[in-house]
């Protein structure tokens, strides 16, 4: 038994009080898991190989350019930045296995982008980062579940949800290919409910919907698409599913002579990853496409830029692209939320800062972060181009015009929100 | 493993034979206990007997003794006999015995520890095999006294034992805690309920798709009861050799019901159906050979582990836990007069509501879920639920059970991915001790606010997982998974090492004779170096399913 009498209470307050004032004439000493006084360690994990990692793949080597930008320019209070990844093949028990690791070998104090539907579900299941207290920062999936604060309490979003997309995609149809006969090739899982829920939510009905199981994606399954879409006649097709897919289906299509108006989900519509599987760039122009960031052939955007200036030093040779950009904008707004955590940040102090100070956080992106004490949500909103002969996504007639909703009944509406200048150099402030 | 000369001479004279005696005192139920009667040999004398209830008995005792017994308590042993030929993990065939086992799987190495260092072991066969609960609980509580007769000078009890006798040892810690100074449940079964609702989801998910032929409860008294169960054990197995040879294929097997029947002609693979019935009755996704995570070098790398594994691990689970789930099922319907298993009001889309999103792919995508949901709905006269007896289900409820309270400083050793006495059965333990700890730290600062002394509550309770390897499926040179290899670490059931035996015994001893544990850090080093063994405070299992329902 560990007995404490009421001396041993007087003695202990007295150890306590010479702490505290030796605390405050010494520099701070972090206490925290995953930080020390010169560093402070994160760890995602992503296909980094594997059928669905084609051009998630560049994510890490994104980060990781902007962290050492951030790192070559003073870190953070000082300290450094690291990033471990895990290569999680898109496999869910992979991806728990790999998140074990980072958790309790690496010792990280924070998930990031941790990336994958399934995957983030399986962490949370089985890992339990919340019932650890381990902060995952902005997860690299649109699935509405996740701003759930009760059951994921330590999970912040940042891409608008797939319901959020596809009821702005909605409206888009609705302006531009009302009477159309539609088509819908998704994944069959929550990824795809979500969508499935948005384009009902929007009252959109389809000709034909299509299915895939995640993971079984090839051309020979995307033949069998080709037949159930052209057999219906669908003249307006969706593909809302992973980068590999939509390569899978364009080329597919385009193979069998299939051409009809392709809509790409913002997740599987990165064209450097579609033109990387052999997709031509010939077959996406005029594809509509989705994003929350600028067009990453902006160069009059201060953040792309900056941005791709970093990513160009960093990777020499490796296209800048959608990826590319929001990996590095990803890494940009927790480097600002660690700022924004304390001299002596704290998984706790972490989110804390996100969700205080979130909403004002700076970024990329064309939309406002959502940040607070009951909400996680990241962006909310889209604004719809299409891709240039050359294969690059740019708003129509070169203007961005930014639609807004939520994961419930609200309405979608234009986004009236004007980005603030870039803090000086790209740097937290 | 070094052994010291001193050790080297017990391990002459106690050999694993010795170890699982055949010690066989014929002695009617209920006539007075016999012995202990001793050999008195020197070093180590070995007692026999039998409690009143006809239990067998054996005690070894080293001539140093010093005050210190080790009592062990076997697993789960079938009740009735099965023939030759029949299981391979028993080709000629098995026997009901009540040979008694005072050392887990008769150990020598293990024995010797405790031999070696003057202390005695003892263990009972229990009067009858099968579950026996109520029955083992009480025979120990009678080998105890027996023993500290023979040996008045006997200081300290120990209590451990494995599967059936890890919840036999649970309950007499909570039944008798002064009877025992420290206990070790290792791989504990759940209660009753609990493990049979398992087992009954496994069994009518299989009958319900694969083969209507299987009863899967509700089994006849007496020699058709029998009859009626060894069926069963040849179907289930039978259906499950068909599923593995049809994985890669899907096709489902020949003896499928109409409903099973529709769902193959929709596209449903019989693998993706397979692994549903898994997750419905919380079967693990790994298993001996099959981690869910490795793919062989090719095509396959990332298929195999996101679309086939997972089936493949429920398969080989399946087939470690149907035996002994239509065992056990009889042996109780047996024991209270008719079927115990009901899944009237189960609901099963509720149950694999996250597993179905991990699993997704290898079931096939959320469509193939929703047609397989929609086939087990109780609305489908395909799929008729079962109902179990009302009076049979309420003596069933009122069989000896755990309530998860430590009384006494506890280890527990689980496999996280053992499918027959799953790890939910430990978490569920882990889970009630947080909440008795939190009111005795509460009771603790009340008595304190008067007696102005706070005493801290002693931690009680130490949890080992026996953890899988990062990954261990391996694959021959044509990208076929191997399967003659031993069973992975946390793995199948109750799979430890002679050094996770040590570790936890040497845990026991030392709990036992100072009544607390050493600090975090020392445990957290002894596992490591037992090897396969985490302390890991927040890994969590999930609760057995029937815990949903509750």
């Amino acid at each position: 038994m560990t007995r404490m009498n009421r001396r041993t209470l007087i003695s202990a307050s007295a150890v306590l009080a010479v702490a505290a004032l030796t605390a405050a004439t010494v520099p701070a000493q972090a206490a925290e898991v995953g930080v020390t006084s010169s560093e402070i360690k994160l760890g995602m994990t992503l296909p980094m190989t594997g059928t669905a990692s084609p051009g998630y793949n560049k994510i890490p080597g994104a980060m990781k350019a902007y962290f050492d930008y951030l790192n070559a320019n003073g870190g953070v209070n000082g300290r450094k930045i690291t990033l471990k990844v895990e290569d999680d093949q898109y496999v869910p028990t992979q991806a728990v296995a790999k998140t074990n690791k980072l958790i309790l070998q690496d010792k990280v104090m924070a998930l990031i982008s941790p990336l994958g539907t399934a995957n983030n579900k399986a962490v949370a299941a089985s890992v339990n980062p919340a019932r650890r207290g381990v902060p995952v920062l902005f997860v690299n999936t649109g699935f509405s579940g996740f701003a759930d604060t009760k059951k994921y309490p330590t999970t912040y979003t940042i891409l608008p949800s797939y319901i959020m997309e596809a009821k702005i995609m909605a409206e888009y149809i609705k302006d531009n290919f009302a009477g159309k006969t539609l088509g819908l090739v998704y994944q069959d899982d929550d990824f795809g409910t979500d969508a499935l829920k948005g384009f009902a939510s929007a009252g959109i009905n389809f000709a034909v919907k299509v299915p895939y199981a995640s993971g079984s994606q090839s051309a020979a399954t995307a033949a069998g698409w080709v037949t159930k879409l052209s057999a219906a006649k669908a003249d307006v097709v969706i593909l809302f599913g992973v980068s590999s897919a939509t390569a899978a289906g364009l080329g597919t299509a385009a193979a069998l002579k299939y051409a009809p108006q392709w809509i790409l989900g913002s997740v599987g519509g990165d064209a450097t990853t579609i033109k990387a599987a052999g997709v031509p760039a010939g077959v996406l122009y005029n594809a509509v496409g989705a994003s929350f960031a600028p067009a990453t052939t902006d160069m009059t955007d201060e953040y792309v830029k900056l941005f791709s200036d970093i990513y160009a030093k960093a990777v020499p040779g490796s296209a800048f692209d959608n990826n590319v950009l929001i990996g590095m904008n990803s890494a940009f707004v927790a480097a600002q939320a660690i700022k924004a955590a304390g001299t002596n940040p704290t998984r706790k102090s972490l989110m804390a800062a996100i969700e205080s100070k979130g909403a004002s956080f700076a970024s990329a992106a064309l939309l406002p972060l959502n940040y607070s004490k009951t909400s996680h949500v990241g962006y909310n909103g889209y604004w719809f181009g299409k891709y240039s002969p050359a294969g690059d996504l740019k708003p129509v007639d070169g203007k961005y015009v930014l639609y807004t909703t939520d994961s419930g009944s609200g309405a979608v509406v234009k986004s009236t929100w004007k980005r603030p200048a870039m803090p000086a150099k790209g740097l937290p402030q | 493993m070094r052994i010291s000369s001193t050790k080297s001479r017990f391990l002459a004279v106690i050999s694993a034979t010795a170890l699982v005696a055949t010690v066989v005192i014929a002695t009617p139920a209920r006539a007075a206990a016999v012995g202990p009667i001793c050999d008195k040999k020197v070093p180590v004398q070995t007692c026999q007997g039998t409690t009143s209830d006809g239990a067998p008995y054996v005690m070894m005792v080293p001539a140093n003794f010093n005050g210190t017994v080790a009592m062990y308590s076997h697993g789960y042993r079938y009740n009735i006999d099965l023939p030759a030929g029949m299981l391979p993990s028993v080709p000629a065939g098995y026997k009901v015995t009540n040979t008694p086992e005072p050392i887990p799987g008769g150990n020598p190495t293990i024995a010797n520890y405790f031999l070696g260092n003057g202390m005695a072991i003892m263990g009972s066969g229990f009067s009858r095999q099968g579950w026996n609960l109520d029955a083992a609980v009480a025979t120990n509580v009678e080998l105890v006294g027996a023993f500290k007769t023979a040996f008045p000078t006997t200081k300290k009890v120990l209590a451990w034992g494995s599967s059936l006798g890890g919840i036999i040892t649970q309950t007499l810690a909570e039944k008798y805690p002064t009877l025992v100074d420290a206990v070790a449940p290792l791989c504990m079964a759940d209660n009753i309920g609990p493990e049979l609702t398992a087992a009954g989801d496994v069994l009518w998910g299989i009958k319900t798709f694969f083969d209507p032929t299987i009863k899967g409860g509700n089994y006849s008294p007496g020699a058709a009861g029998n009859a009626e169960a060894i069926g069963d054990i040849v179907k289930v197995l039978t259906v499950l050799g068909s599923l593995k040879n049809s994985v890669s294929t899907g096709a489902w097997p020949a003896t499928s019901s109409a409903t099973g029947k529709a769902l193959e002609a929709a596209g449903v693979p019989s693998r993706s159906a397979l692994l549903l019935v898994g997750l419905m009755a919380g079967l693990p996704t790994q298993s001996d050979h099959f981690d869910s995570i490795s793919g062989p070098d090719g095509a396959l790398k990332l298929t195999f582990p996101l679309a086939v594994s997972p089936a493949l691990a429920v398969l080989e689970n399946a087939a470690s836990a149907a035996v002994l789930a239509i065992l056990a099922t009889q042996d109780v319907e047996l024991q209270v007069g008719g079927a115990v298993y009901d899944n009237t009001k189960t609901d099963y889309s509720a149950r694999v509501e996250d597993s179905a999103v991990i699993y997704n792919a290898a079931l096939s995508g959320n469509t193939a879920i929703a047609a397989m949901l929609g086939a087990l709905n109780p609305a489908n006269p395909g799929a008729p639920r079962a109902k179990g007896n009302p009076d049979a289900m309420a003596k069933m409820s009122k069989m000896a059970a755990t309530t998860a309270k430590i009384n006494v400083p506890t280890i527990m050793m689980t496999g996280v991915a053992d499918p027959i006495t799953p790890a939910g059965a430990t978490q569920r333990v882990i889970d009630a001790y947080a909440a008795q700890l939190v009111a005795e730290r509460d009771a603790a600062i009340a008595a304190a606010k008067k007696s102005r002394e706070y005493k801290a509550p002693t931690k009680k309770l130490v949890v080992l997982w026996s953890v899988t390897p990062k990954a261990y499926t391996t694959f021959d040179s044509a990208g076929s998974p191997i399967t003659t290899t031993p069973a992975a670490p946390g793995t199948n059931h109750c799979t430890f090492t002679t050094a996770n035996y040590l570790t936890v015994a040497k845990m026991m001893v030392s709990a036992g004779t100072t009544g607390k544990f050493p600090t975090g850090g020392a445990i957290a080093t002894a596992a490591r170096k037992s090897g396969g063994l985490s302390v890991d405070k927040n890994f969590r299992a999930p609760l057995l399913k029937y815990y949903n329902e509750q």
